[in-house]
Order: C-alpha cells, then sequence, then structure tokens
C-alpha cells in the first residue's frame, strides 16, 4: 500500500526508459510561478550545509514600476550549468569540470583555491567555502540525482517553481518548457550556452545592471552588506522604474594580491627583457654585472615574491603543486605557471652560468629568456580574458599594454643600477608614454559592452578613481626619466601599482548576478 | 563511510525503487527522479551527502512549529550519532505533500541554536534583571503544583492563568485547564484573527474560511497567502496551481506583497476601505442578478430578517431582493473609488471577475485589514457576502466552513468546563469578543480587576508582540498583580526575561502534538513528535520520557502537564488526578503513548483499518508517516438531509429551525462548534428545513447562513446586524492633515512573528524592518532610503530607517513585524537581538539601543559570520491598545506622523508615554456596549458562540452588580 502521492502518476514507460542512458540536465526556474519564498535558499543550505555569507543559491527581488502600477520580480538566482563552462576552462586543476551528462560539477580535494573560476564566472555563481576553503556552487544536488533523488531545492519548492529534466527526453517537463514556452537564459552574449532556462523572467532581474540599487545600504528587509550587490547604483540602463529590492552580498574574487601579484610580475619580467634588449642593441654590455648578476638575482628575487604572492592567495597554499602534477591545459592559470616555471629555470641557469664566470651560456639562454620573458608580462592579459565575465578585462590591447607595463617597471628598477643610464631613461620614458597611451586609449575608448562601460565608470569616476588617477599621474611623470632620472623611478613604480590595484578591482565591481 | 562500501545502498530513482517493490514519490519534475527516498527504507536510509559518503540514516516524520500551517517534515536522523541532520518536507503529509517553506528546513537552525535555553531556570534577583539560576524540573515543579493548588482550593481558580501564542495543538492543554477547572485559558486571537473570526462566525457560526483554491476559477485574498498566514505553503500551492490552470486572482494589499505580484489584479486600497470595496462588488451583482438567487433563497436567514426588521413589508423571496438592493445601492463603485482611491474601472473589471466564477470563489481573508481596523470584522463578513451570494459555500472551488475540513479526534476522557468565569479575559465590556481580549490583561490588572498567581506563558510573547508592550513590562515586574510567571519556551524572548521560570519545551521535532487544519477540500490529523523518541523506539529502545532524548532537559508540554496536575492533585482528592491516569495501568500516570494510542485507535476513522493494512498499530502508523488523509471531498454538508432517526419528536420553527429529542450522538470529531440553542421546550437544534427537507443546514441560531444576526440585533449592535461597511479609526475623516496610516503588521515570507529569530537562514534572509514609505511621502519629509525617520504616534515615537518603494500607497507607510527584537544584556538570541537598556520612570517609558548584532564564538562556526548588524526597530511599544467594541481585536493599523528624525534622535529609540497609554485605553472602553447595559437575558455573552474552554451554563449568568 502506498501514499497518497505515491502511486498515481505510475507509468508503464519509465520502466522502459533506460534510466542510466546518457543524459542532458537542464532545469527551468518557472517565474510565472515563484513566490519569492525561498525555501530554495534554505533547503539548500541544508542539504549543501553551506555556510553563512555565502548561497549557492538565493531569490533576487526588482521592485519594477511605479504605484499603483508596481510589482516585484523574482529571479531564482544560482550557476547556469553551462554548455561552455568559463569555469571549467579557467580552472587549472579540472577541480570545476563537466560530467558526461553535462554537470558542471566539483571535486573539493584538488580545488587549490585560485578562484579564477570565481573571476571567469559570468554569473558570479561560484564562492569560497569558508569552512573548506574550496569553490563551490550549485551543481544540482548531483550527488542526489545519482541516488535518484531530485535536488533539495526541486524538492521543497512550495509551487513546483524548479524543475529538472533531460533535454534528451522531451516528455520531461523541464523539457517541454524549454521546447514549448518562451525561456530565457541570463547573458546570453557570453556565449556559454546555459543549461539553466528561465520562463517569465523578467529582464529586470535576467540583467544584473537593469536594476537601480538603492543608497543607504538597505534592501526592504535587509541590509545590503559589504561587496558588489547586483543592480547599478548610478548608470541602470533600463528608462523603467527598477529598483533592487533583495540581493545578497556579493564579493570579488581577486584581491589585492592580484594586483601586487602584476605588478612584482611586471618587474620580474620587464628586468630582464629590458636587459636583454638593450644587450642585444649593444647598449649594455653582456659582460656587465647587471646583466650576469643583477638581473637574474632581481627578476628571480620578483619572480619568486610572485610566486609567493600568487600562493598566498590561494585558498588552499599548500596544494600549489596540483597545477604541476594534473594541469588543465585550457587554464591559462596553467599556462602562466608553466611560463613562470620556465622563466624561473632560465633565471636559475643564468645566475648559475654567471656564478661560473661564463657569459656565453647567458647569451644563448637569453634566446628562451627573452620570449619566457615576454610571456611572463604578456599571459596575464590572457588570464584576465578569460575571467569571462569581466569585459574590461577582455581587451585586445591588454597583452601589449602588460609588455608596455613590464618595460616601465623593469627599466625603473634597472635604472637604479646605474649602467646604461642614458638607453633606461630613455626606455622608461618611452615605456611610460606608452603606458599613458594605453591607459588614456582605455578609458577614452567606447567600449563595446554596458559591464565594460561601468566598469570604466568605476576607474575613473567611482570607487578606484583615487588610485587610478593617482597611478597615472605619478607613471606618466616617468616620461621625464631623460631629464629627471632615477628620481622618477619611485613615482613610476608606486604608480603603476595604483595602476593594476585600480584596474584588477574595478574589473571586479561589476555586478553580475 | 564511502558509498560503495556502503552495502545498503540503493537508488530511490523509479525503475530501481519500482522493482524492488518500494514506493516511488513522484517528484515535481516527473522524471525517474524521486522527491523522496521510498518509505520502505525510511528505517535504514544511505544518505548520500554532498561529498559523496553517505550516512546511515533514519527518516522520522514530525510537524513544523513554525506558523500554523503545520507543513509536515520528515528528520534525517543520523543512526549512528542519533543526530539530527537536517529537515526535508513530508511527502505523506495532505496538507503540505512533501513541500515546504524556508522555515521548514530552517528547523534545524532552532534544534542546533548556541543560545537556546537547554535547562529550567529560576530567576535570581528581581524580576527582569536577568541573572538565573539553573534549577531541577522538580523544584519547579513542585512549586508551581503548589500554587495552583493552593489557588484552587482556595477558590481562587482565575488565579491560574496560561497564556499561548502559537497552539500548534488541537485541545491538549484545553483539556488540562478544564480538569482543572479553571476559566485560564487565554490566547493570542484577539492580537491576531479576532476580527477576520468575527466576520465569518456572525455569517455561518464557524469562524475560519477553507477555501478550496485548487479548484477555484476566481480567487480573491484581502490577505499575502502566497508568502505569509495560515496557511502559507499549502494554499500558496494551491493558488498557484488554480492560476496555472487559468483561475484569476484578486488580491487587496495596500503594500506590494509577494502575493500581490501573482495577482491579475493588485488593488492597494486606503486601509479600511475594503469592506467599502467589496459591498460595491456586492452591490454590482445584486444589481446586476449575477447572483445565486435560488442558493441565497434556500439558505439565507431573509425571513428572519424580513419579519424583524421588515414586518410591514411582503414576506417574500422577490421583497427580500428589494430590500437587499436598497440596502446596498449605496455602495457603487464610484463611492467605492472616494474610500479606497482605486479607480472605479478597477473595480469594476475586478467585480465582473467575481461574476464570473459562479461557485468557484475562493476567498481568504484572516488578519490583514480585518486586524488592522476599527470594524474592520465587517471586512470578513463582507467578503463572505460575496461567496454567499454566488453560492459558493462547500462547492468545489469554493469556500467551506473550517469545520467541515477540519478534524480533532476525541481525547481519551473529556472533563467538563470550568464552573466559573474570568473577567480578566472575558471583560464585561466585551461580550461578543470572539476571543480572549488578551492584549487588555495589562490594563484590566491596573484597573484592579483582579490578580493573577500563576500565570503561564507558552510560546507567547506579549511583551514584544502586544501593542504597548510596556504595559505588559509594568505588570509582569509587579509581584502584587503577578504572583509568579512561568514562560514556556524553546528560546529567549522578551516576555522570559521578567518570568520567574524559564522552562525550555521543544521545539517541533522534540514534541508530541496532534492537530488538523483547513487547507484543501479534506480533512487530515498531522501528527507532532519527538523525532529522536521515535527514532530510538525504532531501535529498540523503550522511552518513558521525552526529556531523555531531548537536547539538556528540553522537555514537551505534553508530560510536563500530566506531571505538574499529578503533583496539583496527588491524592486525586480535587477530582483531577483521574484525568491524567493510565486506564491501562490504573493509578499510573497516563503516558502519552497511550494517550495517543487511545487516539488514533478510536477516534481517527479509517486509521487503524489502514495501519492494519501496513501490519503496524495506529500509533505506530503516526510514528512512521507522520499525518493521515481522513477523507478528501467533503462536499456541502448543510445539504445532508437529517437522518430520520435524530428526528425524534421535532419541532419547527417559524423560519424552519428544525429541534429533536433526540440524544446527540458523539462524533469522534471533537472540532470546536457552536452551541445554538434549543427550543426551550428540551429539544437540539439538528437542522433546517430547505425546500421541505430537514437538511443539516449551520450552526447557526437560524440554521442557515445569517445574513443578519439576530445575536448582534439583541446584543446592541443593531446597526451593523448586517454586512456593511464601518468606518475604520484611520479613515481618512479621522486622520488630522499631517497623518498617515502606519501598517504595522505586515510579514515576510522567511520569519514569523517572534519565533524563528533562532534560525540563522532565516535572519541571514530578513534581519530588518525599515519603514516602507511612497517616494512622493519621503521627498514631502526630506528623507530617503537609509535616513532615519522619526514615526509618532498617538503615545510615543519610534526611530526606524526609511525605505522608498513604489510598492506602497502614497500617504501610508508600513513596517514589517518580526523585526526589532532586543535584548537587556548578555542572555538572549544574540544573532537576532540588540541590546538595549530600558528606562522608566514616573510614565515615561524609554527603551534605547545600545548596539546591534555582531559575529560571537560559540560550537556553530557560523556565528562568527554573522555579517549583518541591523535587527530592527520594536514598532509594537508605540501602539497603544485599540479593542474593536464588538470583536474585542486589537485594531493594528495606527495613525501617525512621520518625521525626519531630529538631532537628538537616535535608531532604535522607543519612546512611550504609559499615562496616555491608559488613556486611549479608556477611550477606546468607551466604545464598547458592556453586557450588563446591552444583554438580552442577563447574560455574559451569546451562549451559542464559540469560546475556548467553554464554562457551564451557570458561570454565564451575569452577577448582579458587575465589579468595574
Amino acid at each position: 500500500m502506498s501514499g497518497p502521492a505515491a502511486d498515481e502518476r505510475f507509468d508503464l514507460r519509465d520502466l522502459l526508459s533506460p534510466e542510466d542512458a546518457p543524459r542532458r540536465w537542464v532545469k527551468v526556474i518557472d517565474q510565472t510561478k515563484c513566490i519569492g519564498c525561498h525555501a530554495c535558499t534554505t533547503a539548500c543550505k541544508s542539504e549543501n550545509e553551506v555556510p553563512l555569507g555565502v548561497t549557492r543559491t538565493y531569490v533576487k527581488a526588482v521592485d519594477v514600476g511605479t504605484f499603483p502600477q508596481a510589482n516585484r520580480a523574482f529571479q531564482v538566482t544560482r550557476c547556469n550549468q553551462c554548455e561552455d563552462a568559463p569555469c571549467v576552462a579557467a580552472c587549472p586543476t579540472s577541480a570545476m569540470y563537466r560530467r558526461p551528462d553535462g554537470i558542471v560539477d566539483f571535486d573539493k580535494s584538488v580545488c587549490i583555491g585560485c578562484k579564477a573560476c570565481m573571476a571567469a564566472c559570468p554569473y558570479d555563481a561560484i564562492f569560497i567555502n569558508p569552512d573548506d576553503h574550496s569553490a563551490e556552487k550549485c551543481n544540482f544536488c548531483s550527488h542526489r540525482i545519482d541516488a535518484g533523488l531530485e535536488p533539495a531545492c526541486v524538492v521543497v519548492c512550495p509551487v513546483e517553481a524548479i524543475l529538472v529534466g533531460d533535454l534528451g527526453d522531451p516528455s520531461s517537463r523541464a523539457a517541454e518548457l524549454v521546447n514549448r514556452e518562451a525561456v530565457a537564459v541570463r547573458r546570453p552574449e557570453k556565449e556559454t550556452r546555459p543549461k539553466l532556462f528561465y520562463r517569465g523572467a523578467h529582464q529586470a532581474t535576467l540583467d544584473p545592471l537593469a536594476a537601480r540599487r538603492p543608497k543607504g545600504g538597505l534592501y526592504m528587509w535587509s541590509e545590503q552588506g559589504e561587496g558588489v550587490g547586483s543592480g547599478s547604483p548610478a548608470a541602470w540602463n533600463t528608462s523603467a522604474a527598477a529598483l533592487l529590492s533583495y540581493d545578497v552580498p556579493h564579493k570579488a574574487p581577486w584581491d589585492w594580491r592580484v594586483s601586487l601579484y602584476t605588478w612584482t610580475k611586471g618587474v620580474a619580467a620587464g628586468v630582464y627583457l629590458v636587459a636583454a634588449v638593450l644587450a642585444l642593441a649593444g647598449l649594455l654590455a653582456w659582460e656587465s654585472d647587471v646583466w650576469r648578476f643583477a638581473v637574474p638575482v632581481l627578476a628571480g628575487a620578483f619572480l619568486a615574491a610572485t610566486g609567493g604572492i600568487l600562493i598566498a592567495d590561494l585558498e588552499h597554499p599548500k596544494r600549489f603543486w596540483m597545477i604541476f602534477t594534473r594541469p588543465q591545459w585550457r587554464s591559462w592559470l596553467t599556462r602562466g605557471a608553466f611560463v613562470i616555471g620556465a622563466y624561473s629555470a632560465v633565471l636559475a641557469l643564468h645566475l648559475f652560468a654567471g656564478v661560473l664566470g661564463s657569459s656565453a651560456p647567458q647569451r644563448w639562454l637569453a634566446a628562451a629568456g627573452i620570449p619566457l620573458a615576454a610571456l611572463t608580462a604578456v599571459y596575464t592579459g590572457y588570464l584576465f580574458a578569460q575571467a569571462k565575465a569581466r569585459d574590461l578585462w577582455q581587451s585586445p590591447l591588454l597583452p601589449p599594454h602588460l609588455l608596455v607595463q613590464a618595460a616601465l617597471v623593469g627599466s625603473a628598477v634597472l635604472l637604479l643600477l646605474g649602467e646604461a643610464g642614458e638607453a633606461l631613461r630613455w626606455t622608461l620614458a618611452a615605456a611610460a608614454l606608452a603606458h599613458v597611451v594605453f591607459t588614456l586609449g582605455e578609458i577614452t575608448l567606447t567600449h563595446p559592452t554596458a559591464h565594460a562601460h561601468l566598469a570604466v565608470r568605476e576607474l575613473t569616476r567611482g570607487r578606484y578613481a583615487t588610485p587610478f588617477w593617482a597611478g597615472l599621474v605619478l607613471a606618466a611623470a616617468a616620461i621625464a626619466a631623460p631629464w629627471a632620472g632615477a628620481a622618477v623611478v619611485a613615482p613610476a613604480l608606486v604608480g603603476l601599482l595604483l595602476h593594476e590595484h585600480a584596474y584588477v578591482q574595478s574589473g571586479q565591481a561589476v555586478p553580475l548576478a | 563511510m564511502n558509498v560503495r562500501e556502503l552495502g545498503e545502498r540503493v537508488s530511490a530513482a523509479k525503475r530501481e525503487t519500482l522493482a524492488r517493490g518500494e514506493t516511488f514519490y513522484p517528484g515535481p519534475s516527473r522524471i525517474h527522479l524521486a522527491s523522496f527516498p521510498p518509505r520502505e527504507r525510511w528505517d535504514d536510509w544511505a544518505d548520500v551527502r554532498p561529498d559523496g559518503s553517505a550516512r546511515r540514516t533514519m527518516l522520522v516524520p514530525t510537524t513544523c512549529f513554525n506558523c500554523e500551517s503545520a507543513c509536515g517534515l520528515l528528520a534525517y536522523v543520523d543512526r549512528e550519532t542519533l543526530q539530527v541532520r537536517r529537515f526535508e518536507g513530508n511527502p505523506e503529509h495532505p496538507g503540505s505533500r512533501g513541500r515546504n517553506c524556508a522555515k521548514g528546513p530552517a528547523t534545524l537552525n532552532q534544534v542546533t541554536d548556541p543560545d537556546r535555553i537547554l535547562y529550567p531556570l529560576r530567576r535570581v534577583g528581581a524580576r527582569g534583571e536577568g541573572r538565573w539560576e539553573r534549577v531541577s524540573w522538580d523544584e519547579a515543579l513542585d512549586d508551581l503544583a503548589a500554587r495552583i493548588r493552593a489557588a484552587i482550593v482556595e477558590g481562587r481558580p482565575n488565579e491560574v492563568m496560561y497564556h499561548v501564542g502559537r497552539p500548534g495543538e488541537d485541545g491538549y492543554t484545553e483539556r488540562v485547564l478544564a480538569a482543572w477547572g479553571v476559566d485560564g485559558h487565554n490566547s493570542h486571537t484577539n492580537i491576531c484573527s479576532s476580527g477576520g473570526r468575527a466576520g465569518y462566525h456572525w455569517w455561518m457560526g464557524l469562524d475560519r474560511p477553507s477555501p478550496d483554491h485548487a479548484n477555484a476559477d476566481v480567487i480573491l485574498l484581502v490577505s499575502a497567502h502566497l508568502e505569509s498566514g495560515h496557511y502559507f505553503n499549502p494554499h500558496a500551492q494551491r493558488v498557484i496551481e488554480a492560476k496555472q490552470r487559468g483561475a484569476k486572482l484578486i488580491v487587496f494589499d495596500t503594500r506590494l506583497s509577494n502575493t500581490a505580484t501573482h495577482a491579475d489584479w493588485w488593488l492597494a486600497p486606503q486601509p479600511g476601505s475594503e469592506a467599502a470595496i467589496l459591498l460595491a462588488v456586492a452591490n454590482s451583482l445584486i444589481r446586476e442578478r449575477a447572483y445565486d438567487r435560488d442558493f441565497v433563497r434556500r439558505w439565507w436567514n431573509w425571513q428572519e430578517y424580513l419579519a424583524h426588521e421588515h414586518p410591514d413589508r411582503p414576506q417574500t423571496f422577490e421583497e427580500f431582493e428589494s430590500v437587499l438592493a436598497e440596502l446596498y445601492a449605496e455602495y457603487t463603485f464610484e463611492r467605492a473609488e472616494r474610500e479606497s482611491g482605486i479607480d472605479a474601472r478597477a473595480l469594476r473589471d475586478v467585480a465582473r471577475a467575481v461574476a464570473s466564477a459562479g461557485t468557484r470563489l475562493a476567498t481568504h481573508t484572516w488578519r490583514s485589514a480585518a486586524a488592522g481596523n476599527l470594524g474592520g470584522w465587517q471586512v470578513s463578513r463582507t467578503l463572505f457576502l460575496l461567496n454567499a451570494l454566488l453560492g459558493a459555500i462547500g462547492t468545489e472551488g469554493g469556500t467551506f466552513p473550517n469545520a467541515w475540513t477540519k478534524f480533532v479526534p476525541r481525547p481519551v476522557s473529556t472533563p467538563a468546563h470550568p464552573e466559573t468565569w474570568n473577567e480578566l479575559t472575558w471583560p464585561p465590556e466585551y461580550p461578543l469578543a470572539m476571543n480572549e481580549t488578551s492584549f487588555l490583561l495589562p490594563h484590566l490588572l491596573e484597573d484592579g480587576r483582579g490578580r493573577l498567581d500563576v500565570y503561564f506563558t507558552r510560546v507567547y510573547n506579549p511583551v514584544w508582540t502586544n501593542p504597548d508592550g510596556f504595559s505588559w513590562i509594568d505588570v509582569l515586574t509587579d509581584e502584587s498583580l503577578v504572583g509568579l510567571h512561568a514562560a514556556l519556551t524553546p528560546t529567549w524572548s522578551e516576555t522570559a526575561f521578567f518570568a520567574d521560570y524559564v522552562l525550555p519545551m521543544g521545539h517541533g521535532s522534540e514534541r508530541h502534538d496532534v492537530h488538523s487544519y483547513e487547507q484543501y477540500d479534506g480533512q487530515w490529523i498531522g501528527f507532532r513528535q519527538p523525532v529522536l523518541r521515535a527514532a530510538r523506539e525504532r531501535l529498540g529502545e523503550a522511552i518513558r520520557d521525552t526529556r531523555d532524548v531531548n537536547p539538556g532537559e528540553v522537555w514537551e508540554e505534553n508530560e510536563f502537564w500530566i506531571e505538574l496536575s499529578w503533583r496539583v492533585d496527588p491524592d486525586a482528592s480535587l477530582g483531577i488526578r483521574p484525568y491524567f491516569e493510565s486506564r491501562e495501568r490504573p493509578g499510573e500516570k497516563l503516558t502519552v503513548d497511550e494517550y495517543y494510542r487511545h487516539l488514533f485507535e478510536h477516534s481517527v476513522p479509517g486509521l487503524p483499518e489502514r495501519a492494519a493494512e501496513e501490519g503496524v498499530t495506529p500509533l505506530e502508523y503516526m510514528r512512521r508517516y507522520g499525518a493521515f488523509e481522513i477523507r478528501r471531498g467533503v462536499g456541502p454538508l448543510h445539504e445532508a438531509p437529517v437522518p430520520p432517526e435524530e428526528l425524534d419528536d421535532p419541532s419547527i420553527d417559524a423560519f424552519g429551525r428544525v429541534y429533536t429529542r433526540a440524544d446527540k450522538q458523539v462524533s469522534p470529531n471533537a472540532v470546536p462548534l457552536p452551541t445554538p440553542d434549543g427550543d426551550g421546550e428540551g429539544r437540539r437544534p439538528v437542522g433546517v428545513v430547505v425546500d421541505g427537507v430537514a437538511r443539516r443546514g449551520f450552526p447557526t441560531p437560524s440554521g442557515r447562513l445569517e445574513f443578519w444576526s439576530r445575536t448582534l440585533a439583541e446584543w446592541g449592535w443593531p446597526e451593523a446586524a448586517v454586512p456593511t461597511y464601518l468606518r475604520s479609526h484611520v479613515h481618512p475623516d479621522s486622520l488630522e492633515a499631517d497623518q498617515m496610516v502606519l501598517i504595522s503588521t505586515f510579514r515576510v515570507p522567511v520569519q514569523i512573528h517572534t519565533r524563528s529569530a533562532n534560525a540563522k537562514w532565516l535572519d541571514e534572509i530578513a534581519h530588518t524592518n525599515p519603514l516602507w514609505l511612497h517616494p512622493r511621502d519621503a521627498e514631502r519629509i526630506g528623507v530617503r532610503t537609509g535616513d532615519l525617520v522619526r514615526v509618532e504616534t498617538e503615545i510615543g515615537h519610534f526611530v526606524v530607517k526609511a525605505w522608498v518603494t513604489e510598492g506602497i500607497r502614497p500617504g501610508v507607510v508600513a513596517c514589517s513585524h518580526h523585526m526589532g527584537r532586543w535584548k537587556l544584556g548578555e542572555g538572549g538570541q544574540r544573532q537576532a537581538m540588540a541590546t538595549v537598556a530600558l528606562e522608566s520612570e514616573a510614565d515615561h517609558r524609554q527603551l534605547r539601543r545600545r548596539r546591534g548584532v555582531a559575529p560571537f564564538e560559540s560550537a556553530d562556526p557560523d556565528t562568527k559570520r554573522i555579517w549583518w548588524s541591523d535587527v530592527g526597530v520594536h514598532q509594537n511599544l508605540t501602539f497603544p491598545v485599540h479593542p474593536d467594541p464588538v470583536s474585542g481585536m486589537h485594531c493594528w493599523h495606527q495613525a501617525v506622523r512621520v518625521r525626519r528624525a531630529g538631532p537628538g534622535d537616535a535608531y532604535g529609540d522607543v519612546v512611550v508615554d504609559a499615562a496616555r497609554s491608559r488613556e486611549v485605553y479608556r477611550r477606546w472602553r468607551e466604545l464598547a456596549r458592556p453586557a450588563p447595559a446591552v444583554s438580552p437575558d442577563g447574560t455574559r455573552r451569546p451562549y451559542w458562540l464559540l469560546r475556548p474552554l467553554k464554562p457551564s451554563r451557570e458561570a454565564y449568568r451575569l452577577p448582579e452588580t458587575v465589579a468595574r
């Protein structure tokens, strides 16, 4: 004898259909039914033991319209289970991975906590769990699915607004809705091909910039908390009234350590690169102590600092070696690690040869050292670009700009050593000028997306305007290097550090959810 | 343990489950995945965790104890550690059907709350000083029992009072009080639903609606039922089901609720104008003859009405129709527009939609406008008028009287009701009050109308929840008025701070209760149980006392009352003990097992048979599945013919009421029913003649739907004897030019009064209560979101932040319920209570916020991650009491002045003038028409009306002179 709900849906076809056939899992959030009750939010917290302050799923709310023709639109907000998941591409260790059935899942035992997945996710759906320091997100409750159970949010929802189904099985309700109804996905322009579909969602919720974020630190019944709230404080992009009325606090994944790493890495690459180029041009003697010892020591030291900062930035610093033991080659973090590794090896050999008193091998090593130093400088451009969520960083000018930045800080540091002063002063001036041009280009060129607009706004007029403009002025001072000499070294170095900080942070200052 | 090593691991998927011959619970997606593990495996289920490991788990049902919906829960109990790991819904529960709102899963937070009360505490020092010592249950019980016994023996039964907030159960505690012979039941109902109840009660003798949302074509809610209220989750499921089927939804709510977001018509009326709108709709149905004439003719008491009110006119139905049309002719859409501010065209559309519903009109109101306004009880009455016009009562998709879709199993023995009348709960001024005038208690005590020697508060927090909380503090700290206060509560509350004993009682998964709620066209019972007790019994242990399984020394009320009653009457000399004695083992205490075994074996039709099919006893069945559906498709019970055997020497009065001498059959369903009077010749009412057939009818004096209430007419309210529009105390004409209306009662979907502050997941989502105000008003006052505003009521003010929103009518402000919790020192709920200082000097009362909440160290690492600091402002302190002269309901809406906060104002400030609060109390009391002045028969209250713990008839007689 079975319960009231148990036997009424029995269907022989289900017995015949193979339950272990390949599936293409999709979810449908039916916003025409959602009552904004947050049952999914707490059921998920309960099922997945999600701590306070972070969330795998929550219900965003936007008040639209004007009284009495006002309304509130909800959006159950979570991982989009992308067919082309940026988090998977960005993960250096395959901790984020796509299962054969399409579920984007994660393996916490191999997560190094680099937050590249978070930087990459266009939906801001990934977070670091403060208990285990690994990245996590909605994974369709894959452990439940594997046990033959529907995800926790699907089961709890009072109005059955969340459905899971197999696109390969057209009879499943979710597939039926996807195939027959007007469904939408979030941010299709990111080309991630989400497998989370919204029925009846409002544009004011789908688009994270469509609603005005209230000032005053409040939503309708909660505090806004720290971080990057959804909505836009100033530049919302709809003419209709839309006010963000509930959201959770969001945090930028990459903090000052990433800005600092960009800078130290620029020095590490630039010192060698500038010195090698000057040497090739005959402006610096191959036998000079600068080339033989100072360059590898300085570059090596800054590279070591870079590595140290990178490891310190990991939530699992002790797992950094997993980048090398289980590399995921599409990840620019992996590629960068190998580039830096190879560059470190060249620098070590260079120094070793210098200690042995032989400059010839150093010259030969430059054949590998120059491209590796250049790659060390520019790969970050690709790393940032792989952060698909951050429109500001999708700039084609970023790799050459990083090269220029390396030249700027490299020549500045070298200038302190006293050799090839004239050439270095002019190099520094030229690099500073190029940096200023690149930067002005960046902020004056019309960006193609609203997200990039907002990031530039934060950079030049918003939260990061002070470090940005100070950095630009200080770096611009280095144009005077031919005349001012070593006096501009400090401004140049500080200016670029401020620039990196402003650039890295403003790129992440755009709400995504 | 690794999944692969766990031999018992099986799939819950459909094919595999069915192949094993087990129950497959289909989920919403209707694919091969189950929503729950097969019930055959609830004893030992390999519960796979997110990390791929699995835990051997027992699934044990219980009932959520957050709101009144009583949704089913399944506790996932770890077989190895015997800890509850989480709560999910219960697929065997017919009301909630396996689903929950946010509060269901968050029950886990309440169980593991690091600030919960684990041991009985006794105050040290003065009451309210905040110092406590741990005592044994024995000490507490002996102290309480001695005082209760003394009160009973010394003829002071009314000095024993039990004041309940969320009952969460049907009948158990009332039985205890009846056994003690005290009229000591006090409820929260008059700050909650009395207004709503009254309107329904006057119509049909039953005080709750039971809308069949799922089958309705038009749903009209004067409430926010998709997010709160009775019965949030069960009703939301069915409302949305209906909407997906094409039903239309009409929502009245002055602020933009989540419910309003789903409305086809969202009407945001001027508060208090709701009845005017509903009467305009009724008028259009009448004018256009769009009502069900046959239903009205058959079931309304129009004959009685004509005979009394229009004796000179022809006593025909056609004449009544003319009278009806005249009566409501003034309620035009234009007038409704003037009153409500809503465009008459929109109202016409709404009326057309209502007319199109026919008998598939599901309507519902419970608190909302009925609880906000003077005369609010006419809101539910005028709302139900629409059902009565369309015949949408007891129909598929219509609205039912709740007693038809509710089942209260009759307990093992039923004591007679008390022979005493408690004027502290039923004062003579309010003979028609639907429930105890609970919120007036401090004023009645200060009037000198009596004192309390033993006062229990149970899951009730009047200091915080009730209006005029300072008057509660004043009384609770006065030992001459309240001799002993025992707070029965699982968690700290503002009221518990002012107790002598704080006695920890279990959460939803730590206690026994049985309950039934009207959530659809069917009857069911739910069983709440201590899940660890059930789990350990399944493992073969014998558990005699729930304290053995609960955390610390947390107990449950069922066993507590049995134990306390024994100590009150150890030798059975007072006649109390027998009600708490085992029948199976005479001379020994009744156990909860025996109590519920009897209930389930004898009083729940169909349960023994169902249990037998499963090869278990009825009690085992309920412990295993947690709920049982007794019947589905109740239908129009009023139409049922009275069986001939019940018509012994019948008499029929002039209007068709049928009386009989046949004894009343004792029904296993002990749902409270009113008791209309007999014919004065020894016969009891049994039915009513409709079209020549004696039918069951309704439990009203007339047996019909009472369009006109003879009771109201005779008890001093002839002008309100028919559904009509009464002007609210916050009607625009009563407001000064600079006053606005404050709606203070609106609820958010993730909190429930003061009961859920101990749930971190809920607090994280909603933790503050800014004042909602329209941009136009914000501009006028000169504030923006986040700025401080000062809200001035009749007796004081509070300072709160502004939330500027288009989701509210201009001229109206709203501040959510739930928030503004406080504690005086370190003890209390640290994640949700601000720390405050109370000041009291002469009539000046003040609460100052010292600090908000902050992260703290505890056994739960999450408490260090508390990221919010603002927990809102306690507004209810600044509300004076507003007793409705008829229903007794506290009329919540406030006329307020809202200003930009001044330099002397600080966030969270609350200031009250106690003298003015007394003055307002006296002014509102003047509106009442006291029983000694209006009673037509020398009684305190119409005997037929529902009343908890209804005393004997003798106690109803008014004394010669009423103490004032």
